[in-house]
């Protein structure tokens, strides 16, 4: 309750800003203000807007739980980030920020429309920041609603608003078949997030990243303190890891002596003894036991392997629980890892499906290429470098998102590699190993109103991602769909009426969409990443390098890395049959998109036209 | 003859001959061609600490089967100098490009400002 308490505070003051945002900029021109902060983002702003819009969901939640299913691999995983604010910020920031102000753009597709003065560049742009956006915002709002139901677990009223709000929805096509409780957390959630973007806009944004900028940073090194101070010392905790073996996943049914006298419910995450008394699994999912009976239906949880752990988490186990559980089939093995003593601090790291482990070394270089140039390829990055006021700002927030990122990344691999030792059995829900790892570390702390601040920092890291993704995606739609096409001589008013509604309206589709929300949150996130980065990348640092390029080298150069990306995910869904990519001779997809997407923008424009002398004047001067 | 000296007989210069736009056209050429080097740098940079972590994890981040992790600074050994280190050079290196090698443009085109 605590928690929710300074939680609420910290919304407060989310709030506050926006509306102090919104009456700052009244007396701006009215869409290059909403989309774009009129163009005069400082400092501070800039640098922490484009570190709090980068440390999104994934960095929070997703990232967490591979670091604790994993292990240290994840410190190699990540290490493309040592250079990322160097190269995702200076690779294009400059020429971007000075192309959009010769053509007088806002958005990324007007300023592509503009420098090639080709509408159809500006639609295919449009049309895949829309497509592949919407996926983002799923994640995000899938990570916003969990980070909620932490927060209300055990409030007074909460269950009972969750079951008013199932006997509500109950029968209604796609809303009823979603779990009350994450229906609940979804929809307060995202009417906080599409409220105060809706109201702010881009500056609104800004400056609450600036917040949640800060939130995210002192979170992150309040949770080294503990997390390290808590587990005995950083090399106790690595020499734990040392000793650990991956679990199994295991069917189970729970007996008990004799028929039950009273009905038994078993909640998600309970502890159980195995019917030896030697070993211990913990259920992945609720389980109701009725009267008069000896056993219960076959149950799916996961089976400890690490004696030490064994040991400690048989302290966890309720007394009064007396059934026990015996495996009804063979256990699921690691591919890579099972029985395997090291795995959680080598490479490649444990895998449940790869027989090859979690990362190769062909792996591992996708992604440090991805996270320097996918980054670099993101929209939502390259709206914001369009709108920094001076290179002097650019050149200052590089080295503070450098020393930013630092104090952010390695840390967290830190802290939930102690997260392993902390809290066993976290692999029957691996997303919440973030809000979890947080109410643990401040309730042995003694201080669980902290936990509010902790929890915020990811909440801060997907609310200041998805007010990004839901403004990019709106001016899309008002600036380049609606005013380009449309109705190009609308009014100042109608456009900002415009602008509001879709907000909303994107914010509220995106809610719907992800009422069943996809399995696995990063493997989303990456495909969002890898698809807009596929599609941005090369066309954008051909268009702002090369005088040559011609717009059907762009729309072209566009669509086929977008469409490597969708083939190579489509590949992957065929053969595991589940979302995930296919990792052509061990390289990502976004590596093989940059390669096809170069392959066609420099044959097409090499072969076609050459674009005209004025043109190439105008954005790259006097040759 | 100084900077400044030489600056203002140019603009004079060239508000008296028209001249502003060609001067525009090459300081924005000039700006081009800065952006262009700095963003070859970037990609050597990129180049070289792929390649150290690669090659130095690919070495020496599996580990001996049957053999305690060596554990440096609390961490294990190759996170220290195949993450760790390269990591600390690069933000040096982020620090030096900023400040030393990377030059201010004028960004031109609308300024709205605040």
């Amino acid at each position: 309750m605590t928690a929710l308490i300074s939680f609420t505070i910290y919304l407060f003051f989310v709030f506050l800003l926006a509306f102090f945002a919104n009456r700052a900029g009244k007396s701006k021109s009215f869409l290059s203000e909403y989309f774009l902060g009129s163009k005069s983002i400082g400092l501070w702003a800039f640098a922490f807007t484009y570190a709090a819009t980068s440390a999104s969901g994934g960095s929070f939640m997703g990232f967490p739980s591979l670091i604790y299913t994993h292990g240290w691999v994840l410190a190699w995983w990540i290490a493309g980030y040592m250079v990322v604010p160097m190269i995702a910020l200076g690779l294009l920031a400059k020429r971007l920020n000075q192309i959009g102000r010769i053509a007088g753009a806002i958005t990324i597709p007007e300023l592509l429309r503009r420098r090639f003065e080709s509408k159809s560049v500006g639609n295919v742009a449009t049309a895949l920041v829309v497509f592949f956006m919407f996926f983002f915002l799923m994640a995000q709002f899938k990570a916003g609603a969990q980070i909620m139901a932490t927060l209300l677990e055990g409030v007074a009223g909460y269950q009972s608003l969750v079951i008013a709000i199932e006997s509500a929805t109950d029968g209604m096509p796609w809303v009823g078949a979603a779990d009350g409780d994450y229906l609940l957390c979804l929809i307060i959630f995202a009417v906080s997030v599409i409220v105060y973007t809706t109201f702010g806009g881009f500056r609104a944004v800004v400056w609450t990243d600036v917040m949640q900028g800060i939130v995210m940073g002192i979170g992150v090194l309040v949770m080294l303190v503990l997390a390290i101070s808590q587990v005995g010392g950083l090399a106790n905790a690595t020499r734990q890891l040392d000793e650990m073996t991956p679990p199994r996943h295991v069917t189970v049914v729970l007996q008990s002596d004799g028929p039950l006298e009273s009905e038994i419910i078993l909640a998600r995450g309970d502890w159980i003894l195995m019917k030896d008394e030697e070993g211990v699994v913990r259920l992945k999912s609720t389980e109701l036991i009725s009267v008069g009976e000896m056993e219960s239906h076959p149950v799916e949880a996961l089976q400890i392997t690490t004696p030490a752990e064994i040991a400690k988490v048989r302290k966890l186990v309720d007394p009064k629980i007396s059934l026990r559980a015996s495996l009804i089939e063979e256990p699921i093995l690691y591919a890579y890892g099972d029985s395997k003593k090291g795995v959680y601090v080598h490479a490649p790291g444990p895998s449940k499906d790869s027989p090859a482990g979690f990362l190769g070394v062909m792996l591992a270089l996708s992604f440090f290429a991805f996270w320097n140039f996918s980054g670099a390829g993101q929209p939502s990055y390259m709206v914001r470098q369009m709108a920094f006021r001076d290179t002097l700002t650019l050149r200052r927030s590089m080295v503070m998102v450098a020393f930013y990122f630092s104090l952010i990344y390695f840390p967290l691999v830190i802290i939930f590699t102690c997260a392993r030792v902390l809290l066993p059995g976290m692999e029957i829900h691996p997303d919440r190993v973030m809000p979890e790892m947080a109410a643990a570390l401040t309730e042995n702390a003694g201080v669980p109103w902290l936990a509010g601040l902790l929890v915020a920092a990811p909440f801060a890291a997907v609310m200041s991602s998805v007010d990004s993704f839901l403004l990019l995606v709106s001016s899309g739609v008002v600036r380049d769909i609606y005013q380009e096409s449309i109705n190009p001589n609308a009014s100042e008013k109608q456009m900002k009426r415009l602008s509001y509604l879709v907000t909303v309206v994107v914010g509220l589709l995106g809610v719907i969409a992800v009422l069943h929300p996809p399995q696995f949150l990063q493997d989303l996130i990456v495909f969002a990443s890898s698809g807009l980065g596929a599609c941005f990348l090369m066309p954008m640092i051909f268009a702002l390098y090369w005088p040559r390029t011609t717009s059907s080298g762009m729309v072209w150069g566009m669509l086929s890395g977008g469409a490597v990306v969708l083939l190579l995910y489509l590949v992957g869904y065929c053969i595991n049959d589940r979302f995930g990519e296919y990792l052509l001779l061990g390289l990502h997809p976004f590596i093989w998109s940059v390669l096809v997407s170069t392959v066609f923008i420099v044959t097409l424009s090499l072969t076609g036209r050459e674009p005209p002398a004025a043109l190439r004047e105008r954005f790259f001067g006097q040759v | 003859m100084t900077d400044g000296f030489r600056w203002s007989i140019g603009d004079a210069f060239s508000k008296v001959h028209g001249m502003e736009d060609q001067d525009e056209s090459l300081n924005l050429r000039s700006s081009f061609e800065q952006a262009r080097k700095e963003f070859w740098f970037m990609i050597v940079t990129w180049v070289f600490f792929a390649g150290w972590t690669t090659t130095y994890n690919g070495l020496f981040a599996k580990g001996e089967p049957g053999v305690p992790v060596e554990i440096v600074l609390g961490v294990p050994r190759w996170v220290v100098f195949g993450v760790g280190l390269p990591w600390v050079v690069a933000v040096s290196v982020t620090v030096w490009f900023a400040f030393c090698f990377m030059k201010d443009t004028p960004l031109g085109g609308e300024e709205e400002g605040e």
